[in-house]
């Protein structure tokens, strides 16, 4: 917004904004309030008293304080083993991911090699075949390799990764030749390169990639679903789908408990980071 | 001169060993280096055709193929007849209420969902662009959603949707108006899974418009409002043209993201009733152990996959062209 420099506009305009100002921060403001609601409900719900019954009295607080639900909720499932399974296969499958990127990105960014592009090519239509409607034969192919009932079973399918390989290529070709010619003038042989110029001169690329990753495998539920059936092999999502089964009738305080025990370590980290977070996101930006 | 004739002989030999060595060793050499691009992307390579290319492929195969009802019965081909059984009345798979209605579904929540979550994800992404006090908290509060798992987002929201002392329906009677049955009503069932995907979505796509709008020339813009364009015509000439690599962007992974929900139906009634909010990758789900159905379970894949592909080519012509056009 400028203001503009006749002196008997200026002021019409000044008021102008403010208005404009106060109509943005009331709507912003309203959608956030109704953005926050089913967080706030589901805190207050699970920490409602089991005794409170929902159908009477108010929906908001209960007679007091109680921590009776997620007592039920950590009775109910073995969170601790879901957790290291979660972490296991989110972090597992992300060191194998940057593993991978890494060396084809490399290939495709500065390799001259018989058929470079339509190999490329290839490769990007897996961007348009996301693993997920893959569910029935992935299944078939994992059974087949007797994986079923395995974390290696979880992360496998999403190891190769055409996305992150078009990314580290993109962002390798940034990267001037000049810097890759003097490394081996010093005598870099290709592993050297990576290490001393490519990987160091990346980081924003990697930290893209490492939170798109992350989030998105945290988040996984039919694929670890369909593909295990121990408790040892379950991540946190299955785990609160268990909760959402097993439970006869809608017990909203638990549901509410397990949801937040599931939700709770990211949206922590988030809250922590959001400046951080917010803005990796918008200056790798995907321009 | 015999002697040295063979001193030569012996030297030449020798040289011709060495070099004969030094060939053999550059070619071994060469032929490293020529193989040595394919071993970078071999990893990726073979995970990509063992987990993408051969399932396509092996789906689009057995989509034709009708499985033995019996331990006797031999699989027979049938060719495109089990993609006709899926919209056939008088299949049990393709009645009314049953892959025909999922289908058309899918089509619904996409041509919904997608236009309503990239339009309030722009809107509210010109109103976070101001200098406000309270920017991070807005933007925190709308944004944080995107990080729940999509199943969690739902459960979130069952108790909104709950009958008589649910969130909507409490709030429906203080203003007076009768409460709905939400996800249990034929009517409001899909709309309920359409509102928990709106909700998680929007703060995820509104950050590339907010990414967009923060790199937009400011030149251009103070140009504008000298020629005394108002707010809304620099909006609509400047602003969405300015944007359309963003918007292209963000349609195509909100359009691949809702083609494949599947999630929320799994907390909220499963589809249920009469698959009346049924999508196709959870109906897929839910045939997945059914041998004699197996035929059709990689019918709906492939058609799936179609669809995906159909629309992502769509938007880049489309948003192509009028980029174009408007160069």
């Amino acid at each position: 917004m400028k203001t503009d420099a006749t002196p008997v506009t200026f002021t019409l305009n000044r008021q102008k904004i403010r208005w404009n100002l106060l109509i943005t921060n009331v709507i912003l403001i309203v959608v956030s309030i109704i953005w926050l609601m089913p967080l706030i409900m589901t805190i207050l719900l699970s920490v409602r008293p089991k005794k409170d019954t929902l159908g009477a009295g108010n929906i908001f607080f209960g007679s007091g304080f109680s921590l009776e639900w997620f007592q039920s909720a950590f009775d109910s499932q073995p969170w601790g083993t879901y957790y290291l399974t979660t972490i296991i296969f989110v972090f597992g499958l992300l060191a194998l991911q940057l593993l991978t990127i890494t060396l084809s990105g490399y290939a495709f960014a500065r390799l001259d090699f018989f058929g470079r592009d339509f190999i490329f090519i290839l490769i990007l239509v897996q961007i348009m075949i996301p693993s997920a409607v893959l569910l029935v034969p992935n299944f078939a192919t994992v059974r087949f390799l007797n994986l079923y009932d395995t974390k290696l079973a979880l992360l496998l399918p999403y190891i190769g990764s055409a996305f992150g390989t078009f990314l580290m290529r993109q962002t390798f070709r940034q990267i001037p030749r000049e810097l890759e010619d003097a490394a081996r003038i010093d005598g870099c042989n290709w592993l050297g390169l990576l290490r001393h110029v490519y990987i160091p001169s990346s980081t924003s690329g990697y930290i893209a990639f490492s939170l798109a990753s992350v989030s998105a495998h945290w988040n996984e539920f039919l694929w670890p679903l369909i593909i295990t059936r121990s408790d040892d092999n379950r991540v946190l999502t299955v785990g609160l789908g268990q909760i959402l089964r097993s439970e006869s009738g809608a017990q909203y305080g638990l549901i509410g408990a397990g949801t937040l025990i599931v939700v709770a370590p990211l949206l922590l980290l988030f809250i922590i980071f959001q400046r951080q977070f917010i803005n990796s996101f918008l200056r790798s930006g995907m321009k | 001169m015999e002697q040295e004739s063979k001193q030569a002989l012996i030297e030449a030999k020798n040289a011709d060993s060495t070099l004969v060595a030094f060939k053999a060793n550059a070619s071994r050499k060469s032929l490293g280096r020529a193989i040595f691009p394919y071993l970078l992307i071999f990893p990726t390579l073979a995970l990509i055709t063992l987990f993408t290319f051969i399932p396509t492929i092996n789906s689009a195969i057995q989509s034709t193929i009708k499985p033995p009802r019996t331990v006797q019965q031999e699989a027979e081909f049938v060719g495109f007849k089990n993609y006709l059984d899926l919209f056939d009345n008088n299949t049990v798979i393709g009645q009314e209420d049953n892959f025909q209605r999922v289908f058309v579904n899918t089509l619904v929540f996409v041509a919904v969902t997608v236009p309503v979550c990239v339009i309030l994800a722009f809107l509210l992404a010109l109103l976070l662009n101001q200098k406000l006090k309270l920017t991070s908290i807005y933007r925190t509060g709308i944004f944080y959603p995107v990080l729940l798992p999509l199943l969690s987002a739902a459960s979130i929201w069952a108790f909104f949707f709950a009958d008589s002392f649910g969130m909507l329906n409490t709030t429906l009677k203080a203003i007076g108006l009768p409460p709905q049955g939400w996800n249990r009503d034929a009517n409001w069932a899909l709309i309920s899974i359409m509102l928990v995907v709106i909700w998680k979505q929007t703060g995820f796509y509104m950050i590339f418009y907010l990414a967009g709008l923060q790199n937009l020339p400011q030149d251009i813009y103070e140009a504008a409002q000298l020629d005394g364009a108002s707010a809304l015509r620099r909006m609509f000439n400047l602003t969405i043209p300015l944007l359309n690599g963003t918007t292209l962007f963000v349609l195509v992974i909100a359009g691949v993201g809702a083609f494949q929900t599947a999630d929320p139906l799994y907390a909220l009634g499963e589809g249920n009733p009469a698959n009346r909010s049924n999508l196709i990758l959870y109906f897929i789900y839910q045939h997945l152990n059914e041998p004699r159905d197996r035929g059709y379970v990689y019918a709906m894949t492939i058609l799936l996959l179609i669809l995906l592909l159909v629309f992502t080519v769509f938007n880049f012509i489309f948003i192509e062209r009028r980029a174009n056009y408007e160069d």
